[in-house]
């Protein structure tokens, strides 16, 4: 019986499942992965929609970016620097897999919790509240892409090299809470001023927020094609960042 | 690291011994693939860690200072999850598994999780990952620190065997006991320089004056330290215990006068023992640094304990 596998990439997309995989398992239901996922975009979206005179179908389009948001950037910043702690993530660097392909793993954790996070606004405004999505592929596109994006966000600041979530999660939040007032979450990108339009479209939030809309029947002010084209983008730059960041953290040491 | 330079033989036990902050951990980082070091290269079994990681990787297995399992998984699920990143296929993973958990008698508590294991057990689990792979090296950095006695000899005679198996094991201690006793070749690290790589016996014989005449009296006298330290040939006295250690060139010249001082103060010995360099005095003598104690070893792990327990949380 042969004890290795031939192929190189499904040698390494196997890995990156398996990882993935175990992470779910071990720490989708920690407390900082509950907290900074799922607590933080919920109760943020309450303190935004509860006494505003706006009809809650055309609000969940803002839970469901918020949610993709906050939760597929938060596995990434929660698990590498609680393996670091544990010495696990040590185990990924001594097994005969690429560095590429451990980031990719926690990736994809991070795609999946992100991805069912979001999942639950979506079909809650279906069946309570009369929302509707009119564009299926806007959707899947909006939910693929920003999972990507945000997870790959999330494992790039995970690079910092701390030992506590606490640690990635504060410099992280300084980039994410600015991001919510800048991409059209709590106010319609139409109605800002023409600077302000500019600087949101650099947003990688505002996209997600722009493509949730159009897929439920509203408008999309930059277009869902220019919105996927910069997710895409975002989401090859901070994944390639990421990894870029993680190698200078193995010379540093 | 300060360009150090040797060869492991296959097959041999090699230990790295230092003491604190020498360099050892670091040295495995960089012999594993966890730390690139600045300048220089490793080969392991023929691999280059930097540029044939993969193959270099797929060589060896390794099993860190502090047991680095899942505790939320079960010790079945550690392992077949080390299976999976080695790309083993499932039957062969499975096949793996159970012989490694009955081999190292955890088969019965596999499905258990992890959690409430001892650390002997963690250990041991470790050392099972380690080998999921059918590794040609193991890497072993400090594998009996902070764990009690009986985990201790389990453990040293697991390594033992699996070195009898053909295993080259590469480990790394502070225990010059542990290095003395399991080691084929022992490195010295201080300061991030090898001082002394030789064979335990040979690093011994750097030290010949170094022998030493170990006795216990009945009832010492209250001055004896002094005393003894007065003896021709005696170049210093160590109290370990109830017994004095009497370091000297000339052991039968010692017994001689040791022989005289008893008949002067009507003393009985209860214990005389000439004793040969050991590792220690070859140790101290290069690095300086008296060995750490076992309690002092324990204190130390609980201090680190405390940051990885509030890392958990």
């Amino acid at each position: 019986m042969s004890n290795v596998r031939s192929s190189h990439y499904g040698r390494e997309i196997r890995v990156a499942w398996a990882i993935a995989v175990k992470d779910m398992r071990t720490y989708y239901t920690k407390p900082p992965s509950l907290m900074f996922g799922i607590l933080f975009p919920f109760s943020l979206f309450l303190s935004f929609s509860i006494g505003r005179n706006m009809p809650l179908a055309t609000q969940i389009p803002i839970l469901i970016s918020q949610t993709l948001f906050f939760a597929s950037s938060s596995i990434g910043p929660v698990v590498i620097p609680m393996e670091r702690a544990n010495q696990t993530f040590d185990r990924f660097l001594t097994s005969p897999v690429s560095l590429f392909s451990i980031l990719l793993g926690k990736t994809l954790a991070g795609i999946i919790y992100g991805a069912g996070v979001s999942i639950i606004p979506v079909l809650v405004g279906i069946a309570l509240f009369g929302s509707q999505i009119v564009n299926i592929v806007a959707m899947i596109a909006c939910f693929a892409l920003s999972s990507l994006a945000f997870s790959a966000l999330g494992i790039m600041f995970a690079s910092i090299p701390g030992q506590t979530p606490g640690q990635v999660m504060m410099p992280l939040n300084f980039v994410r809470i600015p991001l919510l007032f800048i991409s059209g979450v709590f106010t319609p990108i139409g109605e800002l001023p023409t600077w302000m339009q500019a600087v949101s479209m650099l947003s990688p939030l505002t996209h997600t927020v722009e493509l949730a809309r159009f897929a439920s029947g509203g408008e999309a002010f930059f277009g869902p094609v220019l919105n996927i084209a910069i997710l895409s983008a975002y989401a090859a730059v901070f994944l390639f960042t990421g990894i870029r960041f993680h190698i200078m953290n193995q010379r540093k040491e | 690291m300060d360009h150090i330079d040797f060869k492991v033989r296959k097959g041999d036990v090699f230990g790295f011994l230092g003491p604190n902050g020498a360099g050892k951990t670091t040295t495995i980082r960089m012999l594993t693939g966890i730390s690139i070091p600045t300048e220089g290269t490793a080969t392991i079994m023929g691999y280059d860690i930097q540029n044939e990681s993969v193959e270099a990787k797929e060589q060896m297995g390794i099993v860190p200072d502090v047991s680095n399992v899942y505790n939320e998984l079960s010790a079945w699920d550690n392992l077949i999850f080390t299976g999976k990143l080695y790309d083993m296929p499932k039957a062969y993973r499975e096949k793996r598994a159970e012989e490694l958990l009955r081999m190292f008698d955890l088969l019965d508590r596999c499905k258990e999780k992890v959690q409430g294991f001892s650390r002997g057990m963690k250990r041991r689990i470790c050392i099972a990952m380690a080998l999921m792979n059918r590794s040609h090296i193991l890497f072993l950095d400090e594998p009996t620190s902070g764990l009690d006695i009986q985990s201790v000899l389990v453990i040293r005679d697991l390594i033992t065997r699996l070195n009898q198996q053909g295993l080259t094991v590469f480990l790394t201690t502070h225990n010059i006991e542990e290095a003395s006793q399991m080691c084929d070749h022992v490195a010295i690290i201080n300061h991030g320089r090898i001082v002394a790589i030789d064979t335990p016996e040979k690093l011994k014989r750097t030290v010949e004056n170094l022998q030493s005449v170990e006795v216990a009296f009945e009832t010492a006298p209250p001055n004896v330290l002094n005393e003894l330290k007065e003896f021709p040939n005696v170049s210093n006295v160590v109290k370990e215990g109830d017994k004095f250690r009497l370091i000297t060139n000339a052991p039968s010249s010692v017994l001689t006068s040791m022989w005289n001082y008893t008949q002067e103060n009507n003393l009985r010995l209860i214990t005389v023992n000439t004793l040969g360099p050991s590792l220690e005095d070859v140790f101290v003598r290069l690095t300086g640094i008296r060995p750490a104690t076992e309690e002092e070893k324990t204190d130390r792990m609980k201090a680190q304990e405390i940051p990885r327990r509030m890392a958990k949380r």
